[in-house]
């Protein structure tokens, strides 16, 4: 057997120009760069950031050109992104729409869709958040509760959504919830895009342990939306999610979010032969993920489906970065003050609190081991 | 896979299956897999090597074919020696990956097959991610030798196989229970093998101070320049 088939990831001829303008955009706007962001890169929201990329062309990139993308290939896209997260660029604001929202609407909107919202989409303007958790519903998403009640004119929601990354600056959610009354599981639910400012949606912060303002929840209350606020197949929802997810979990943003942290160390303390051996093992992890990653990409850009790969790049990824920080943690000399002001303490304290997340956001370890654990058939 | 890449995985798996001695694999025609077809060779890149070595890790065979077909080409060898464990370390952690799948599958404790415990099927996840992080190692590498100089390649491919050594061969003893360790259940020639590979050529010190000091010659932002400088020799 062969636990990871390789799927070469044929290199595109544009990739010099591609790294070149990407750099070439990250030099004239870090300066205002926070270090410590930059390590938490695609959680940083930078509106203009993301209206310049949409300018340049990098928003969207492989959506087709009637829609306001650039036909571009998805190896393209994939060099573009890999570029922008090891420099720590905000990208932030624009993530979620470019990743899954876009490329939903693709296979799944109407064309009614398609052009209300892909084209501020791909303008880097247009945001999008992902209506998946509420309180019942976490690692169980079929146990989703928030209920559509379909009328003549459209849908009246009624629920609670929560850890809503980026509601508060989104102007779309794409939700699940339940249309078929008195439905259990994975039957019975299908996606509505609304708008966030429709009424009768409250959508109130939840600051995270380390004081940054990036989740939510968010009320529906009788909230009206047309029947044109479906997306794909009514009672479709946990499909059209499945496939989601696949596009969530293997992106180089899963190993490369904290490549800042890595660029620290080599400055401040690349010097000390006793760091040089941590710089070489994290060098060869990064190195072994990113073409886990490119594989992965390379599959899922030739048309097929990804998904246990996804959830291995995903697995490892996660603990990779978990592991950074506390190893760096662990080989500093004992007169580092991570106190200090200097870009590896404050990036290195932030990353030592935020760390825990990435084995929760997009799917936990546990479900992912599960998922890896199914293809190998012991389920 | 290409057509001939199939068709030389199908013949290395059937000597190596079959093959008693050395004589056998020279005139099966390995020793000239990476001489040019100009020269009288089989005319293979760096790819097909990687996919026989895996076979040869996979199939667990103790004939030095990795010597045979990398003997005749030029190069350091002490980076040759580390890529042709990455190789069969790749091939040896899938096969031990398999057994105790299989093991999990058909041995029954409370009733039910141990694959069906949650605790079982997460740790063998594990073993299977390690497994793949080594596949994806060594072809990473064999791309970078196709297209000159691996030093760096060679050295995270090293580097990452031997971390993996450690969880996957660990893992696979756990899931085995008693039985995988007695002489004669056939799981200890693979974990015996892949624990030498972890050694030979390069231990964890070796090729993680070698390659930490050259990122550090690299300055504070070569290191992203050199990965994506190395990996784009191969743009089209
Ligand atoms: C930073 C961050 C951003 C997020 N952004 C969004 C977002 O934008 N949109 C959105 O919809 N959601 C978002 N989430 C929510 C995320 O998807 C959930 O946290 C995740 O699915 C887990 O759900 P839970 O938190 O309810 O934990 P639970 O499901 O209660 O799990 C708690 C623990 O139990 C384990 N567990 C649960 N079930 C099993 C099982 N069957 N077997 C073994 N172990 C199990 C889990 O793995 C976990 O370790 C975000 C979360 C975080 C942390």
């Amino acid at each position: 057997m062969q636990s990871f088939a390789i799927h070469p990831f044929s290199t595109p001829g544009t990739v010099s120009d591609l790294r070149a303008q990407v750099r070439r955009i990250v030099s004239e706007c870090e300066a205002g760069w926070d270090a410590a962001d930059r390590a938490n890169s695609w959680s940083v929201a930078d509106p203009a950031f993301s209206a310049r990329l949409g300018d340049e062309g990098l928003v969207g990139m492989i959506w087709p050109k009637r829609y306001g993308g650039h036909d571009r290939d998805p190896l393209e896209r994939y060099i573009v992104l890999e570029e922008l997260l090891a420099a720590g660029a905000p990208v932030g604001a624009h993530w979620i729409a470019d990743r899954q929202t876009g490329p939903l609407l693709l296979r799944y909107g109407t064309e009614e869709q398609r052009e209300k919202y892909l084209p501020g989409m791909a303008a880097g303007k247009t945001y999008a958040c992902i209506g998946l958790s509420e309180p019942g519903a976490g690692s169980d998403l079929a146990g989703v509760k928030t209920t559509a009640r379909k009328t003549d004119t459209g849908w009246v929601i009624n629920g609670q959504k929560v850890w809503t990354t980026g509601a508060h600056i989104a102007h779309a959610i794409l939700a699940l919830v339940r249309t078929e009354p008195g439905s259990e599981r994975q039957a019975g639910l299908s996606q509505l895009l609304v708008d966030m400012d429709t009424p009768g949606i409250t959508v109130r912060p939840i600051i995270n342990l380390a004081g940054q303002h990036d989740f939510n929840e968010i009320f529906f209350e009788d909230v009206e939306v047309p029947h044109g606020a479906l997306v794909g197949g009514e009672g479709n929802g946990w499909k059209q999610v499945t496939a989601e997810l696949a596009l969530e979990r293997s992106g180089p943003e899963r190993y490369l979010s904290s490549f800042a942290l890595l660029r620290y160390l080599i400055a401040e303390q690349g010097g000390d032969p006793a760091v040089q051996p941590l710089i070489g093992r994290l060098t060869a992890e990064l190195w072994t993920l990113r073409q886990m990653s490119m594989s992965t990409a390379a599959k899922l850009a030739g048309g097929e489906d990804p998904a246990v790969e996804a959830a291995i790049v995903k697995d490892l990824g996660n603990s990779y970065e978990q592991d950074v920080p506390l190893a760096i943690q662990a080989v500093l000399t004992a007169d580092f003050d991570t106190r200090s002001d200097s870009d590896l303490a404050r990036t290195l304290s932030l990353l030592l609190q935020t760390a825990p997340s990435f084995s929760l956001r997009g799917g936990t370890r546990e479900i992912l081991r599960g998922i890896i654990a199914r293809g190998l058939g012991l389920r | 896979m290409s057509e001939n890449r199939s068709l030389l995985c199908d013949t290395a798996t059937a000597v190596l299956r079959e093959a008693a001695d050395m004589h056998s694999l020279e005139e099966a025609g390995f020793a000239t897999l990476l001489i040019a077809e100009a020269d009288g060779g089989f005319g293979g890149d760096w790819g097909d090597v990687f996919a026989v070595l895996r076979i040869a890790g996979y199939e667990g065979s103790d004939l030095d074919i990795a010597g045979l077909i990398l003997d005749p080409v030029a190069g350091d060898s002490m980076e040759k020696g580390a890529f042709a464990k990455v190789c069969l370390a790749a091939g040896a952690l899938d096969r031990i990956l398999e057994m105790a799948i299989d093991y999990v599958n058909t041995r029954e404790q409370f009733g039910r097959p141990l694959a069906r415990f949650q605790a079982v099927q997460q740790s063998l996840a594990i073993l299977a991610v390690e497994a793949a992080a080594v596949n994806s190692a060594g072809a990473g590498a064999a791309l970078a030798l196709d297209h000159g100089d691996a030093t760096f390649e060679i050295a995270a491919a090293k580097l990452r196989t031997n971390q993996a050594i450690g969880v996957g061969t660990a893992i696979a003893h756990q899931a085995h229970g008693a039985i995988g360790f007695t002489r004669e259940y056939p799981l200890h020639p693979f974990t015996r093998r892949l624990n030498q590979w972890r050694t030979d050529n390069g231990n964890d010190r070796y090729w993680s101070e070698k390659l930490g000091a050259a990122v550090v010659a690299l300055g504070t932002d070569g290191l992203w320049e050199e990965i994506t400088r190395r990996s784009d020799r191969s743009a089209g």
